[in-house]
């Protein structure tokens, strides 16, 4: 028995027929090369835009964000478990083209781009874009989300977005398994493995164990190329500037000081090794 | 409107002190009491704590459903306990869990949410918090809502300091109806104990690709054994199938504070850092004079980690 989203509270789940496929929704986001800017920061060349907010970064290029695409992998799994499944994959902003045809090219049957129209979104107001578009869609039997992306790192949106749908979230996977209608999820935890088992519809976030992402093939990523996304704008899935209006307003941004207060020791690898030890035994460090 | 630290179990996390002298140095700046909100079922257990960080009331949620960690239940008791108390700012210690529970929290109180917050400041009337973004490469300053604003406070920067004057905080009871709650998922497969943790190590050794091959390994081993620590390594490491996950430091992985890290091979990515940052004592060993690494430092030796190692080991088994 599949269930379905159909309208604005958990209790308007409707059940669907039986052979219909399961649905994932996957999230993704277009996000600054977060190797590309480490590297600039490394190297002392990150810079900050004349706003005092955002990035200075003509040169960085702009790809997928990497926990998302491993919530792309994690559908695609289950499809490969025998699961029957169509998979949707949506992201927000105008221009989402390459993205989104990643993921076609990956195996999504449906790309979506919702255009915020300039709007600039805190996490709550990304969250009501997605939510809006998976109720108005047809629902989801299970929303895959990155469990943070590696421009903010704040990880909220997918938990917002759970509340909103009215549905459990289950943060940081490893691993998912659908059976019926129910889904073991393997998560990370700073004990270790946790398992833990409910029924869909739910929200699951994906943590980088899952491992290295899969690349399209060649002949899939040509097909791709056809496949447009579906534009959809905040309007027409009912919401006004003023509901997207940011309540956490990014004020500024900086890059960090470290004050740097390092002793090098000099010497052969013999002598370095026994100042070391005797250093750190006198400070009693060890 | 108070200033709430909300925190939940019968044992005191890691954090948890700087976390309440965060919230006291804000409650101050914003002229608000500090309250401290406990689900579980022990008060003596924070009381004394709470006296020491200057925590004017202790308000703990009982119930049976509480028992264990379950975040549905968590969710809302909490939301239950902040229809009746007003709270302008609300600070949880930066974990697994409250990283689940601090949005859906917002959501129910109609409020906002912040995570990897190590700042908040009173500035013009409103609440203004700092937060690393982009792996730790930069720092974001956002403005927060006056009223219901959920603040996930990653500690390993910050320092403990107990309040000027201790205060005598009550021991408040509070009932909250949990009667209709299951949570909707359960834990069929607890955490296997797996011997002592990262998290909690005083010595760690910390690899990276500068190793140059996973059989180099080794000699991280048996630095960390010489010395009596543990090891662990970069993610680059994990991605590249060199170690497990869980042997993992950094943002995404371990979050360590320990007295000594011993950084071998590792540059020094603002990534790894929000791992091991927070050691009171960081050794870098790298053979390039101007990684990053060495910023963190406070001992560094420009060398090849293949060379220098065994010396270490050596030294650190003698005397």
């Amino acid at each position: 028995m599949r269930t379905r989203l159909s309208g604005a509270t958990p209790a308007a789940w409707i059940s669907k027929a039986k052979n219909e496929p399961m649905r994932i929704v996957v999230c993704v986001k277009e996000v600054l090369d977060p190797n590309a800017v480490n590297n600039l920061a490394l190297a002392g060349k990150l810079r900050i835009g004349a706003d005092g907010r955002t990035l200075d970064v003509a040169s960085v290029p702009r790809l997928i964000n990497g926990y998302d695409e491993q919530g792309m992998e994690v559908a695609l799994r289950i499809r490969d478990a025998g699961v029957e499944c169509r998979i949707a994959v949506v992201s927000i902003g105008g221009d989402q083209q390459a993205v989104l045809r990643h993921c076609a090219a990956l195996g999504a049957d449906e790309i979506v781009a919702i255009d915020p129209a300039g709007a600039e979104l805190d996490c709550e107001a990304v969250a009501k874009l997605l939510a809006a578009w998976i109720k108005g869609s047809g629902g989801a039997d299970l929303v895959l989300c990155g469990r943070q992306a590696s421009d903010d790192d704040q990880g909220v949106v997918p938990v917002l977005l759970a509340e909103k749908l009215g549905l459990p979230a289950v943060l940081f996977a490893r691993a998912v398994e659908v059976s019926g209608t129910s889904l073991r999820v393997t998560r990370v935890t700073s004990d270790g493995d946790e398992v833990v088992q409910g029924a869909m519809p739910a929200l699951v976030t994906v943590s980088n164990e899952v491992g290295v992402p899969r690349f399209p093939t060649a002949k899939s990523k040509m097909a791709a190329r056809k496949m447009a996304p579906v534009a959809v704008t905040a309007a027409s899935l009912g919401l006004s500037a003023g509901d997207l209006a940011p309540t956490v307003a990014l004020v500024k941004q900086q890059l960090p000081v470290v004050a740097g207060n390092c002793e090098f020791l000099q010497g052969s690898a013999p002598e370095v090794a026994q100042t070391l030890i005797a250093r750190l035994r006198a400070d009693g460090v060890i | 409107m108070s200033v709430v630290v909300c925190s939940w179990g019968n044992t005191v996390e890691r954090g948890t002190e700087e976390v309440l002298t965060a919230a006291r140095a804000y409650s101050v700046a914003a002229g608000l009491p500090l309250r401290w909100v406990v689900a579980g079922t022990d008060c003596e257990a924070v009381r004394g704590l709470a006296a020491r960080y200057g925590v004017a009331a202790v308000d703990l949620i009982s119930h049976p459903k509480l028992a264990g960690y379950g975040p549905d239940a968590l969710t809302e008791a909490l939301a239950r306990y902040f229809a009746q108390v007003q709270a302008a700012a609300v600070l949880l210690n930066q974990t697994a869990e409250s990283r689940l529970v601090a949005p859906r929290l917002a959501t129910r109180l109609g409020g906002a949410v912040v995570t990897n917050v190590f700042a908040l400041r009173h500035e013009g009337g409103a609440l203004h918090v700092s937060a690393t973004a982009y792996g730790g490469d930069t720092h974001a300053t956002y403005r927060m809502p006056a009223k219901n604003s959920i603040v996930c406070v990653a500690t390993t920067t910050l320092a403990a300091e107990h309040a000027a004057a201790p205060t005598e905080p009550q021991c408040n009871p509070v009932d909250v109806d949990l009667g209709a709650v299951e949570e909707r998922f359960k834990v069929t497969a607890a955490p296997k104990a797996e011997g002592p943790r990262l998290e909690d190590a005083e010595i760690i050794v910390g690899g990276g690709r500068g190793l140059g091959k996973a059989d180099n390994l080794g000699l991280i081993r048996d630095l960390a054994a010489a010395l009596g620590g543990m090891w662990g390594g970069s993610r680059l490491l994990v991605d590249d199938g060199w170690i497990d996950a869980s042997r993992q430091i950094g943002l995404t992985g371990k979050i360590t504070r320990p007295r000594l890290y011993v950084a071998a091979g590792i540059s020094g990515a603002s990534q790894h850092m929000a791992g091991c940052s927070a050691a009171k004592t960081i050794v870098a060993i790298n053979k390039d004079r101007d990684a990053a690494i060495f910023r963190y430092a406070r001992f560094g030796i420009v060398g090849d980690c293949l060379e220098v190692i065994p010396e270490l080991i050596k030294a650190a088994r003698g005397g």
